[in-house]
């Protein structure tokens, strides 16, 4: 027994509802941070023994054995053995296996418990198990496996002091022993395992007939690909539909913010920068925080009920075509919300070129990150009417069209990079498909929590960091009397040099202003337009008062603000995730590559939006 | 009479005769077994692909249900099940 806080990990097979039992063991204690050296996300946390004594919790990627098929399987093994740099072996080892899974996850518990390290098993939801009909008999199961038996069911937090006793007690009178033998072979393992699940298993039912009457319908063919685009569609306009007036109310309270500043200090530098620079450009990003909570929420749902396996199955054979497989389904879906935890979400395929082509075509998934730039632009220019007299909106339409642009794209540059640069044999697809859940609240909460803070974090630092020194080269050198402010300052002047770059494709002095900055982050761009607009408007009440929308209505086409939105579409300008890239790929080789063939296609596909809306008259 | 699992009717089950190890990678192969698709197991096979194509393959095997690719499922030589 040592007197530091017994770390204790745990861990499982995928799906065995490790992370659920994480979640109901610390709560919101957790620290989410990375392994050094690789991108593999490390989930630590705290909670304490009956008596008040602490204990570090890890919550470790599951994986089916010690030999690891992809990089996070790789940091679990790593860990258990205690050759994870930076990490120290874990004091002891809670197994989570699912219980209405026990032939298959006792094989790797069979693994783990002859490493001898001071185990107890979690015989986790028991309820599912009761659902499908299958009664077990968990002291029997514990004879058998000579280790404590603890039945959990994690999202109703049954058995998790019991769990807690139990690890303590096995710290308590662990005696160093010899690790068993493990089964020889495969064979042998499956043997063992299924044997001593037999035992354990009181009664049983045939199996998951609830779950296979929904697959008949969620994988059909036809139907279940008409079920999954409804999915998409009904989650893109509810991006749209729902958070309008959290997004107002956010909006109208970074008015009252700005008014009170004006009101309450002199005019001064300071004032200027706070009223103009920080609040105006923060704030314009900020009231987005609505539509990314919202998007985010249905990523997660549909990951806790277990839906996104059946996506992945979907979609598989259109991947398949061009050369991905539908394990890459998951990460393009979360790179919607950000390509950075969906590049990072690529190391579960197992494939390298696989991966690499993934990680190449994420960025082009569009990222909340664009939401504030198209929200801006689709708001002032799409009119907000029905089309053809359905409740289907115009703008939730445009909006739709933006993402199909970004997915068919991304279909097109993966067919292409498979036979080119990233050239291999055909990607495999192995995955099993969890149950249906219900979504814990607290599961979904916590998750939003931690996006939310993520959000509002880069909002506080690289967004307003961006933005001030932005305001900076905005203000300085001071125009004379009858000179534009604007135009006169070094950003300006900057932006002049630009704009004759991005002239063909129908981009004015506004957005090559705005582009610069948006280097750092795409939203940038609206709070960079929001804090030039601030200081073209200065002192005129009657422009204050306008909205940046409708300033920008009174300033541009229809064509250049549709080539803008083609643009964004393609554009990689995003620091983190160039920067995430790097990482992921050993090098500066696959990020310059990204970045180069997303400008490319980025001025051609904003070039031709441009030439074409000129040509339909809307120049 | 044996078939082939890529070609075995939907929502029948069959026994696991054969797996032609050789004809997938060594990944591929453990990833299997960890599936727990060995020689001797029973599974149902229950999906196959989308509008897109005939590929993949979602199959029960014991409780739990897996994804295979049909490249994969072309390599295990299935029989009646008992």
């Amino acid at each position: 027994m040592t007197a530091a806080i017994p770390s204790i990990a745990l861990v499982g097979n995928p799906n065995a509802g490790k992370s659920s039992l994480f979640n109901a063991l610390t709560g919101a204690r957790q620290k989410i941070a990375n392994y050094p050296g690789v991108t593999v996300e490390r989930k630590a946390g705290h909670a304490s023994f009956a008596d008040g004594r602490p204990l570090s919790l890890i919550d470790l990627p599951g994986t089916y054995s010690l030999t690891p098929a992809s990089l996070d399987e790789a940091v679990t093994r790593d860990v258990i053995l205690g050759k994870q740099e930076g990490e120290t072996r874990p004091d002891a080892l809670i197994v989570v296996l699912d219980a209405a899974n026990l032939d298959n996850h006792l094989c790797f518990a069979l693994e783990l418990l002859a490493l001898g390290l001071p185990t107890v098993v979690a015989l986790n939801m028991v309820d599912l198990a009761e659902r499908d009909g299958l009664t077990l008999d968990a002291e029997r199961l514990s004879r058998e496996l000579g280790v404590p038996v603890v039945s959990t069911v994690a999202v109703r937090k049954r058995g998790l002091a019991e769990l807690l006793a139990a690890v303590d007690g096995a710290i308590r009178s662990h005696q160093p022993r010899e690790a068993a033998a493990a089964p020889a072979n495969d064979a042998a393992l499956h043997q063992r395992a299924r044997s001593i699940a037999r035992a354990a298993i009181v009664s049983e039912t045939p199996v998951r007939r609830w779950t296979q009457r929904v697959d008949n319908i969620v994988l059909h063919p036809v139907l279940g690909m008409v079920i999954l685009l409804a999915l998409m569609f009904v989650m893109f306009q509810a991006v749209y539909a729902w958070a309008g007036p959290p997004a107002d109310a956010l909006e109208s309270l970074v008015g009252t913010m700005q008014a009170w500043v004006v009101d309450n200090i002199p005019q001064n530098f300071l004032r200027d920068l706070v009223v103009e620079g920080l609040l105006a450009g923060v704030g314009a990003v900020v009231v987005f925080l609505p539509q990314i909570l919202i998007l985010f929420l249905f990523i997660l749902l549909l990951e806790a009920s277990g839906y996104m396996t059946r996506a992945a199955f979907l979609m598989d054979g259109l991947m398949g075509k061009v050369g991905l497989s539908g394990r890459g389904f998951i990460p393009l879906l979360s790179s919607f919300a950000c390509a950075v935890p969906g590049i990072m979400a690529t190391r579960a395929i197992p494939d390298e070129k696989d991966r690499l082509t993934t990680i190449l075509i994420a960025p082009l998934m569009t990222c909340s990150a664009r939401l504030p730039v198209y929200a801006l632009i689709i708001a002032a220019f799409i009119p907000n009417r029905g089309v053809g007299g359905t409740g289907i909106g115009l703008q939730g339409l445009v909006l739709f069209g933006l993402y199909l642009a970004g997915i068919v794209g991304a279909l097109v540059v993966a067919f292409a990079l498979r036979r080119t640069v990233a050239k291999g044999a055909g990607a495999g697809f192995m995955m099993e498909m969890p149950r249906y859940q219900m979504p814990q609240l607290r599961d979904i909460a916590l998750g939003l929590w931690q996006r939310a803070w993520i959000f509002l974090r880069r909002a506080g630092t690289i967004i307003a960091m961006t933005t001030v020194v932005l305001w900076l080269l905005l203000t300085f050198p001071q125009a004379p009397e009858g000179e534009s402010q604007v135009e006169y300052s070094v950003a300006g002047r900057i932006a002049s040099g630009l704009e004759v770059v991005v002239k063909p494709i129908g981009f004015n002095h506004d957005i090559a202003l705005a582009l610069i900055p948006a280097m750092a982050a795409r939203e940038v761009a609206v709070s960079a337009m929001a804090t030039a607009n601030a200081i073209d408007a200065d002192g005129d009440e009657d422009a204050m008062a306008e909205t940046l929308g409708e300033r920008l209505q009174g300033k541009w086409s229809l064509a250049t603000a549709l080539a803008f939105l083609a643009w964004f579409v393609f554009a990689p300008q995003c620091i983190s995730t160039i920067a995430i890239t790097k990482r992921e790929t050993n090098g500066w080789k696959w990020p310059m590559f990204m970045v180069g063939y997303l400008f490319l296609l980025a001025y051609a596909a904003a070039g031709v939006t441009y030439w074409t809306a000129v040509a339909f008259g809307l120049g | 009479m044996t078939a082939l699992l890529d070609k075995s009717p939907l929502g029948v089950m069959v026994r696991i005769a054969r797996i032609d190890w050789t004809a997938m990678s060594d990944d591929e192969g453990r990833r299997l077994r960890e599936f727990g698709l060995i020689e001797g197991c029973e599974v149902t096979p229950h999906h196959r692909g989308s509008i897109f194509s005939r590929d993949p393959l979602a199959l029960t095997v014991g409780r739990m249900k897996v994804i295979i690719r049909a490249r994969q499922a072309a390599a295990i030589t299935v029989e009646p099940a008992a």
